[in-house]
């Protein structure tokens, strides 16, 4: 048996355009999604790993009271490793400003104690500033979470950014899709009133809509969702090519939770596009007899 | 087909069409149709005529349930179509078969499918229409057109289409705009044969709108007349012979 024809003729270049804008839309949003999560989680590890780390600058000691320092550091609560950085790591500190030839003898630098803390303990910096202090060092307790802070606030920030972007990518697809149902009811006007002179429930027109808008928002979003899945691949493998440096970026990777996101693109479009369908062509309807 | 029976009328109401007092207007227009009364009983056959303009498409427009009268009341089956549900009227709908002047055929389907539309809308299965709706289109000599797509019919056989999907379903009442405009007298007779059998073997309500006097006088039915928006009945015009005896009732048209 020959399969019915669907009701409503498929409305090809009309059909081609919003496509192209809808998958354009998923496409922004998917991208907006996955930088807001990829942030989220950028934030979470970078300042989970620097929060506990403190630096200690000792000026005027030889690498002996240095070594003294380290212990009474490592002794102090809250306190769990302290390493006293040598020349050659002081030297691979220092080599973006001063180049791989290593520093000259004699240039003086402090002698530096890398500090790693228990980051739930309050007020670590100025614990051992205070130990350092009453010992006769003269030195500079460096916490890292000072800035941690600061970071993790503009972190939060771009996550806002991202998230309204989300939101109003999203909001745009379904208002294009409701102008777009909007257009192809007076379009088919024709075919409206035949069959609702038929006998036709409004829920059975609306149907017709969104079926037709539910496969579409489907079938745009997934191409949305492969794009941004290239394109955060290519920024990805673009940061990984480009040697590591993208310690400040957001963590560019991609987990099961960004292929959710993905999954979830042309879902949401599929349904934002069904709805968006069924709410103007009900509307439509109700103003027909 | 089923047998055609009186089964689906409702027996407690024997008015299928009755309109009170009922006037429309477009917009800031003046009156198109004004305080119109009419009363068809159901199982009855009736013409409507006017000259262009007159204002018969309106007043079948609002027999279809596609208008809203400006003032006063449409009732279809003994009830009232002004306070029913969406829903209602839509069901209601289903028990009118409608052939539009200008066909109104949906271009992308075909002959076949046109014809099944309004099966398709309540849900009904191919397999369980099809003998029917091929013989219906045999009947009006379009069997080996069953695949020709609207445009590629002529004026006639739309025609034929859109008075094949109008019957498809044994309507109760059925409205037919100008039904035989464009076809040869030959086919004209046999359409309104077909009429004629709905009307007297299933007890069908048909109103036929048109100009063609000559199919007036096939039939012995009342004939009511559109003139500036009122409504009066040719009291004795119908059927042959009744040709020059015909006088105007300016009364109330009551059937």
């Amino acid at each position: 048996m020959a399969r019915e024809t669907p009701l409503l003729p498929v409305e090809d270049a009309r059909e081609a355009a919003l496509f192209f804008v809808v998958a354009a839309l998923c496409f922004l949003a998917a991208l907006a999604a996955l930088s807001a999560k990829s942030t989220y989680g950028a934030a979470r590890a970078w300042t989970a790993e620097v929060e506990g780390e403190l630096t200690v600058t000792l000026q005027d000691v030889d690498r002996r009271a240095a070594e003294d320092a380290r212990k009474l550091i490592e002794s102090t609560d809250g306190v769990a490793s302290a390493h006293l950085l040598s020349k050659d790591e002081i030297d691979e500190l220092l080599e973006p400003n001063f180049g791989n030839r290593g520093l000259p003898d004699s240039l003086p630098l402090p002698q530096l104690i890398a500090v790693t803390a228990d980051p739930h303990v309050p007020d670590m910096g100025p614990t051992l500033q205070r130990v350092l202090t009453q010992a006769g060092y003269n030195s500079a307790v460096d916490e890292h979470a000072d800035w941690a802070g600061d970071v993790r606030r503009v972190l939060a920030i771009t996550r806002l950014i991202a998230l309204t972007a989300v939101a109003l990518l999203a909001s745009t697809a379904v208002a294009v899709i409701a102008f777009a149902t909007h257009a192809a009811l007076l379009a088919r006007r024709d075919i409206v009133d035949v069959l609702h002179l038929s006998g036709a429930r409004d829920r059975f027109i609306a149907s017709l809509f969104e079926r037709r808008f539910w496969v579409l928002g489907l079938r745009a979003g997934a191409v949305g969702a492969l794009l941004a899945l290239g394109a955060a691949a290519a920024a990805i493998f673009a940061a990984k090519a480009h040697g590591g440096h993208a310690g400040l970026l957001p963590e560019l990777s991609l987990d099961y939770l960004d292929l959710v996101v993905l999954v979830l693109t042309p879902v949401i479009a599929g349904l934002a596009a069904r709805i968006a369908a069924r709410i103007t062509v009900i509307r439509a309807l109700k103003s027909m007899m | 087909m089923e047998p055609m029976t009186l089964s689906r009328l409702d027996p407690f109401d024997d008015i299928a069409v009755r309109l009170d007092n009922v006037s429309l207007r477009y917009d800031t227009s003046d009156d198109v149709l004004s305080g119109i009364d009419l009363s068809l009983k159901q199982g009855s056959f009736t013409f409507l005529t006017g000259a262009s303009g007159a204002g018969k498409s309106s007043l079948l427009k609002l027999l279809y349930l596609a208008l809203k009268p400006s003032l006063g009341e449409v009732s279809l089956f003994g009830r009232p179509t002004g306070r029913l549900a969406r829903d209602q009227l839509s069901a209601m709908r289903r028990r009118v078969g409608v052939v539009f002047q200008e066909f109104r055929l949906l271009e992308h389907l075909s002959a076949y499918e046109n014809v099944a539309l309004p099966l398709r809308v309540v849900g009904r299965k191919d397999a369980d229409y099809r003998g029917d709706v091929e013989e219906l289109l045999a009947w009006v000599g379009l069997g080996k057109r069953l695949h020709a797509k609207p445009p590629t019919l002529s004026g006639g056989e739309q025609q034929r289409v859109a008075i094949a999907r109008a019957v498809v379903t044994q309507p109760d009442i059925l409205i037919a705009d100008e039904p035989t405009g464009n076809v040869d007298p030959e086919m004209g007779s046999r359409l309104m044969r077909l009429f004629l059998e709905l009307n007297k073997r299933r007890g069908t309500t048909v109103i036929i709108a048109t100009h063609d006097l000559g199919l007036v006088r096939q039939v012995e039915a009342p004939v009511y007349r559109l003139n500036n928006g009122l409504l009066v009945r040719d009291v004795e015009f119908g059927g042959d012979g009744a040709a020059g005896r015909r006088r105007t009732d300016p009364a109330k048209a009551e059937d």
